[in-house]
């Protein structure tokens, strides 16, 4: 059993612990970060897009709402390549109370948010798809942010700084000595070998999962309620700010345009495993009824992908507080210190929150540690840029398609709907090394266009195979995993223009090169004779 | 012009339906939103490659009576499946791409390779294919170049080598680009291959590297306008069987079959017009009177004696599924049989599983008239032939371009008055 | 379903009228990347340079936000051919999505002086009629045109038509038409009327020996396409209002309007009222419901039985190309329905997608060269078939290919003309 140690062990490869490996990793802390699947696949890579400005919250929430006034800012000066600056706005719809508005900007003044209230014929103006019939309309510092980008922006920050992250290692056992928390035993999940890390101090920062992290430290009475909310993306944007009901917070009364495509959500609904996230009939009809009061005419629009979300929502039996209305419960973050609850040393765990506010708390969970430790070491992420974002400028939706215009007469284009040219692909393959398709896909938004990999998949496989990182048994799973689990998010909302290309893509996979045929894996894979040789 | 016959639709079942009926003599003209499911296609005819368990079929003709009591074939028999093929291979030879034949027919599959490196059955073939048939196993040296992203030689090799079929394969990768073009496609590829200094270069680079025993493969780009000039040359050089293996699309086997049938239709006085939507249809008793197109922002109609449907399936836009989960014939809305009601389940989790979707379409009666629901015939002078047609799952089965062009020939007949009577020799499962 | 009266319109519509606010920006959902536009664009068969249809339109167009620059400049290859629209099998309108995004790359580009000027034909034309024989010496001197080229931009070899000294409106002024119970109206176009006046007096000759009153609204200006095409959307819709008002009258009154130039009647068919976003105008709407392209009427009134024509044999052989902009009014080749009427006469249907010149795509200096290879498969076409005339219906198309290949090239309505009598065959042969 190999060991290797660690001064700080972040178990979580989310927003959360990507966040705290950076902010520890600054403070030079030796970091090894563990999740057991790719980065953001959790909470993180499932979420609505929306960087709050707070109005959300004003009204039923104003310690959430303060920190993501305090917080918007600074990430718009740290990750600035990760946000784009969309704006957003609160619209009184028919349905929507107009009292509710000066309630809102009651409390938006109270916050500090700046806002204004603009005439409905400036809001149409802004956004002509917006339901004409609103009554009042106001605008907010929203902004939309890619999870993906600023994950992997803060991992590969914090690597820069000598941190090691460990994708798909999943904690299987936490070890103690005594009543401290002194590491963990992780598997690696592609390979099945275990693995011991020894850890000076634990940062338990799996959100949704962090319930059963605790578990294995022998810790009680600590639950985290899975909210599920789904959210879907529809193919363009049909806005270009987000659109808030200004109402109290309820089902899908958000419209986000992130990136390429415009996200309807979300929905709450208490389920009992966070791997278990059912998206239902009843919730998808919901959405785009909910989306259609928005933008009218949605429903005649192509809706391309659903999936499902989970809330992290903190339960302590010791605390009392027993939420039903899993909308109740606040939104913002807490330090769960088991010193103190749970007479557990070297283990703090992050609840709650949200990923605007991913740098508040990765901050506060440092911080904690530190002064457990007895070390002077303050935080610097509110001033420092991860990797990425070193030029300092907001993300504009045509920053793909510029590029694409510079690379036209050099190279191939693999994946035509997000505009990913060979170059990119060939070498984020080669950084993540990785075999996973669906690893690339989060990495480049690979196959998340209208075609949903239709094209580009099998043009990636090749790609990935051809630069020797897969044989051919390898390619095939690759393929035919990457096509299953792109079916989990579309057979939901399969209709209209969706089900025509999902029809397009069964000929292409199934008709034309027949990939359930091809032979299956068995074992040893690798041929022979050299696979290819090239003419040059 | 006033038409006695209006096709709607331009995929090998709509062009096959309107050629025959021109050649007989009728006034066709072929109206369709856009250019059909030839250019998506492989460029073969598959009367049956997979049986309901997935199974490869060897026989597809005695295999059709394997099949579910609706499918399409019943509509058609084993005399009107072959009968189809044998007019098809005809036409191709007849047209202006000749000598370029296909080869094979209804009762005998061949193996080929797919671009992925599978090995599937297909029917009726190109002879640029047939040199593919892995039938009996062999070693093949793919050929790729570098500059075309939608074929990966050493991708199919792989997989080729892995398989049970006694196949060997090796890749090979050629940097020829057309023109220089950093992105080309299929098609360009396939305008480089009819040119015979590119050809020569080919040559040129592999003649040499190849083994003695290796038959030689490449994606389907063995020319645009003289096929059959270019797969000759390539075998002559060679001095062995070359063959081209269909890829992501455009396809230029499907190209060369478009352009062909089209050519064929305007020869025998009909013709393709694009861009003309049906947006429904007037009825006078049991019959449709007129035909309402909208072409641009004008209504124009038609009042034709006959109206093929061939407009496809979900993929082609001919059947439609709502927001509310409602499914459509879209052009004239006739019933849709076998669709799910809104509430109950459409797909399953399973990718590669069936789906209670698969088999949607419109129902017609044996003379390819659509039913309703009491299976009453809904109205005379329509009928409906390939995809839109309820019952098959050709993606899955690998007989979409059977069905299409056996069931497009039979609407045809049934029109002119050629047709044989019902051919009820299909014995289907559950019948 | 029952028996019912109507097999009515299915209630689900394909391309509802407009609900997501942009009407040709809203199909863009539609398209499946089945590359079918790709293989049939004539310019990205013939060049890298323009990517091709799909992907400068619906798959760019997805990011591109209102307000914000576009990026790509390889959209401007796009030579607006339309044949991308026609044969997409899902209804994506990829030409019309493609030119309203390239006007905003213009918009914030700016605007060439050539392209100003070569997007206004009758700045041309009043400019060049009154002194003609010197313009057209001009224009046919070798060094002057590249003296030309290198002060303007219109490539050198371009085919440019000579001006006729007068209008063809300056005759319809003096013109009786004869009274008769059918009434048309005629939109003649620009290039009838500073160019080829004796092909508008040829359509009314014809439309009088049918028994047709014809009437030419007076002050007819340019249709406003080639400023469409150049991105210059606010000057071209003034001129679309312009030669709305001028035409609505006869529209009004229930007249047809008739025209010989295939590119115009389509811009005001449709193209103007798709692109420029006109679609409530009300001038332009009832001048396009009642707009026609001459041979459509023609073959029309045939199909009614009510084509009173005698036709005489014709022992010639023509080629006929079908414009890609008049594929684009989606109503088949009634020409080649026309002159199947002509006894002796053989037409052979050239097979070509488009000409290249694509109004004043292809005389630009930078465009000239994918103009002359996308037309390339056509002339040779024409120059195999070794024919007394080639027979093409949109005159830009005609001055190219005449241009390429030295057969004199004539509207489809000059070969009936010819066949009813009504001319020579010395006249039907002579240049415009």
């Amino acid at each position: 059993m190999t060991t290797i140690s660690t001064e700080v062990l972040v178990i979580g490869g989310g927003a959360t612990g990507a966040g705290v490996a950076w902010d520890a990793a600054l403070r030079g802390f030796d970091v090894i970060l563990v999740d057991r699947a790719d980065l953001a696949e959790g909470t993180s890579g499932r979420f609505h897009g929306l960087l709050h400005s707070g109005g959300r919250y004003v009204v039923k929430d104003p310690v959430a709402a303060d920190e993501c006034v305090a917080e918007n800012p600074i990430l718009r000066r740290v990750i600035p390549d990760c946000i784009e600056d969309t704006g957003g706005l609160f619209v009184t719809t028919p349905e929507d109370d107009p009292a509710y508005g000066d309630q809102f900007l009651a409390g938006c003044q109270r916050a500090g948010l700046p806002t204004e209230e603009i005439g409905v014929d400036d809001a149409l103006r802004m956004e002509p798809r917006l339901n004409p019939g609103i009554k009042r309309a106001f605008t907010v510092p929203d902004a939309s942010i890619d999870a993906w980008k600023t994950v992997w922006s803060l991992a590969r920050g914090a690597a820069q700084h000598g941190a090691r992250v460990l994708t798909y290692h999943a904690v299987v056992a936490l070890h103690k000595d005594g009543d401290a928390v002194t590491g963990a035993r992780v598997r690696d999940e592609l390979s099945g070998e275990e693995l011991d890390i020894e850890a000076g101090f634990t940062l338990n920062a799996s959100g949704a999962w962090a319930a059963q992290i605790v578990k294995l430290a022998g810790i009680e009475g600590i639950g985290v309620i899975p909210g599920k909310g789904i959210m879907i993306a529809m193919n363009h944007r049909l806005v270009n700010t987000v659109i808030n009901r200004c109402t109290m917070p309820a089902d899908g009364d958000i419209l986000v345009p992130i990136r390429t495509v415009s996200v309807i959500g979300t929905t709450d609904m208490r389920e009992a495993d966070p791997d278990e996230l059912p998206v239902t009939q009843a919730e998808v009809d919901q959405m785009l009824a909910d989306g259609e009061r928005l933008v009218p005419g949605l429903l005649q629009a192509r809706a391309l992908r659903v999936w499902a979300g989970v809330r992290p929502l903190w339960q302590d039996e010791r605390s009392g507080e027993q939420a039903t209305d899993t909308r109740d419960v606040s939104r913002t973050h807490a330090v769960v210190d088991h010193s103190a609850r749970d007479g557990t040393r070297g283990l703090l765990t992050m609840s709650g929150g949200k990923l605007t506010t991913l740098r508040l708390m990765a901050q506060d969970l440092v911080d904690a540690m530190c002064k457990q430790q007895g070390e002077d070491r303050p935080c610097t992420t509110a001033d420092v840029r991860p990797p990425g974002n070193e030029d300092g400028d907001l993300y504009t939706l045509g920053s793909r398609l510029r590029r694409r215009e510079g690379t036209q007469q050099q190279e191939q284009l693999i994946c035509e709907c997000e505009l990913i040219g060979r170059t990119k692909l060939e070498e984020t393959m080669r950084r993540r090394g990785t075999q996973n398709l669906d690893d690339i896909r989060r990495s480049l938004r690979l196959g998340m266009g209208p075609c949903q990999g239709g094209f580009c998949i099998y043009r990636a496989a090749g790609i990935l195979h051809g630069t020797g990182r897969l044989d051919g048994a390898q390619a095939t799973a690759s393929l035919t995993s990457f096509l299953s689990e792109r079916w989990h998010g579309m057979w939901p909302i399969l209709y209209g223009d969706q089900l025509r290309q999902a029809r397009l893509d069964d000929w292409i996979f199934q008709g034309l090169l027949g990939v359930q045929h091809l032979p299956p894996a068995n074992g040893d894979g690798r041929v022979e004779a050299p696979a290819q040789e090239t003419v040059a | 012009m006033k038409p006695d016959v209006v096709v709607v639709g331009a995929g090998l079942a709509g062009l096959s339906a309107a050629v025959r009926l021109a050649e007989a003599g009728a006034s066709v003209r072929v109206l369709a939103k856009g250019v059909g499911s030839t250019h998506l296609g492989a460029g073969t005819i598959d009367v049956l490659g997979y049986d309901a368990d997935g199974g490869r079929v060897d026989r597809p003709l005695e295999a059709l009576g394997g099949l579910p009591a609706e499918h399409p074939y019943g509509l058609v028999g084993r005399a009107g499946v072959s009968a189809a093929i044998e007019w098809f291979k005809g036409r191709i030879a007849d047209g202006p791409r000749a000598p370029y034949a296909y080869v094979g027919d209804a009762e005998q599959n061949v193996l080929l390779p797919t671009a992925v490196g599978a090995v599937a059955p297909a029917g009726v073939v190109p002879e640029t294919m047939v040199g593919g048939d892995l039938r009996g196993g062999g070693r093949v040296c793919v050929v790729g170049f570098r500059g075309l992203k939608d074929f990966f030689p050493a991708l199919v090799a792989d997989n080729l080598s892995r398989g049970p079929d006694g196949v060997t394969a090796r890749g090979v990768e050629l940097d020829l680009r057309p023109e220089g073009r950093a992105d080309p496609n299929a098609l360009a590829y396939a305008r480089a291959f009819d040119d015979e200094g590119f050809r020569a270069e080919v040559v040129a680079q592999l003649v040499a590297r190849v083994a003695p025993d290796e038959l030689v493969a490449f994606p389907a780009v063995l020319g645009l306008v003289s096929p059959h000039e270019v797969w000759a040359e390539m075998e002559h050089r060679f001095g062995r069987a070359v063959f081209e293996i269909p890829t992501l699309p455009p396809s230029v086997p499907g190209i060369r079959v478009y352009t062909t049938l089209a050519q064929l239709l305007t020869r025998a006085g009909g013709r393709v017009v694009l861009n003309n939507v049906i947006t429904g249809a007037e009825r006078s008793g049991d019959r449709v009177r007129t035909l309402r197109v909208r072409v641009g922002l004008r209504e124009v109609t038609y009042e034709p004696e006959w109206v093929v449907l061939a407009t496809g399936g979900f993929s082609a836009g001919g059947l439609a599924l709502d927001s509310s989960w409602v499914t459509h014939e879209v052009a004239l809305g006739l019933p849709v049989a076998g669709a799910p009601a809104p509430g109950n389940e459409r797909f399953g989790a399973d990718y590669f599983g069936g789906q209670p979707m698969d088999r949607v379409g419109v129902r017609t009666d044996h003379e390819q008239r659509p039913v309703g629901e009491d299976g009453g015939r809904v109205v005379e002078n329509v009928l409906v032939a390939g995809a839109t047609l309820a019952g098959a799952a050709p993606w899955r089965e690998k007989s979409g371009d059977g069905i299409a062009l056996a069931t497009g020939l039979r609407a045809a007949e049934l029109i002119t008055g050629d047709a044989a009577g019902h051919v009820g020799d299909v014995a289907t499962a559950g019948a | 379903m029952g028996i019912t009266d109507k097999l009515s319109h299915s209630q689900h519509d394909h391309d509802p009228p407009d609900v997501l606010g942009d009407l040709m920006r809203g199909t863009l959902d539609h398209c499946v990347k089945c590359t079918i536009c790709e293989t049939f664009c004539p310019v990205a068969n013939v060049t890298p340079l323009f990517p091709g249809p799909k992907t400068v339109g619906p798959q760019a167009e997805r990011f591109r936000v209102r307000g914000e620059e576009s990026q790509d400049h390889s959209l401007d290859y796009c030579s607006g051919c339309g044949v991308c629209t026609q044969v997409c099998p899902q209804g994506v309108h990829i030409a019309e999505i493609n030119t309203q995004a390239r006007a905003k790359l213009k918009e914030r580009d700016g605007f060439s002086l050539r392209d100003r000027i070569i997007a206004r034909p009758p700045l041309l034309g009043r400019a060049g009629t009154p002194a003609a024989p010197l313009v057209n010496k001009t224009l046919a001197s070798r060094p002057l045109r590249l003296l030309g080229e290198k002060l303007i931009g219109v490539h050198h070899a371009a085919a440019v038509p000579t001006f006729a000294g007068r209008t063809f409106q300056g005759w319809a002024k003096k013109h009786q038409s004869p009274p008769a119970t059918r009434r048309v109206a005629y939109f003649h176009g620009c290039g009838a009327n500073w160019y080829e006046p004796v092909v508008g007096e040829k359509t009314v000759g014809l439309l009088e020996a049918i028994g047709c009153q014809v009437d030419v609204p007076r002050g007819q200006s340019c249709c406003g396409l080639p400023l469409q095409s150049n991105g210059q959307f606010d000057a071209a819709r003034r001129y679309v209002r312009t030669m709305a008002k001028r035409l609505a009258p006869a529209a009004r009154a229930g007249v047809d309007i008739l025209g010989t130039s295939t590119s115009c009647t389509l811009m005001l068919k449709r193209e103007a009222r798709e692109i420029l976003d006109l679609m409530e105008d009300p001038d332009l709407k009832v001048v396009s419901e009642h707009m026609y392209d001459i041979c459509e009427y023609l073959v029309m009134l045939h199909d009614r039985g009510e084509l009173a024509l005698e036709l005489q044999p014709l022992p010639m052989t023509v080629t006929y190309h079908a414009p890609c902009q008049q594929q684009g009014h989606g109503i088949g080749k009634p020409a080649l329905e026309l002159m199947a009427l002509i006894p002796e006469l053989t037409v052979i249907e050239n097979d070509a997608v488009c000409c290249g010149v694509a109004g004043t795509y292809g005389i630009k200096v930078e465009k000239y060269e994918i103009a002359a290879n996308v037309g390339r498969g056509l002339f040779d076409q024409i120059e195999d078939a070794r024919p007394d005339l080639a027979v093409c219906d949109s005159e830009t198309c005609r001055w190219h290919i005449e241009g390429s290949t030295g057969v004199r090239t004539v509207h489809p309505l000059e070969i009936i003309h010819r066949a009813a009598g009504l001319s020579s065959d010395a006249e039907l042969r002579a240049p415009a």
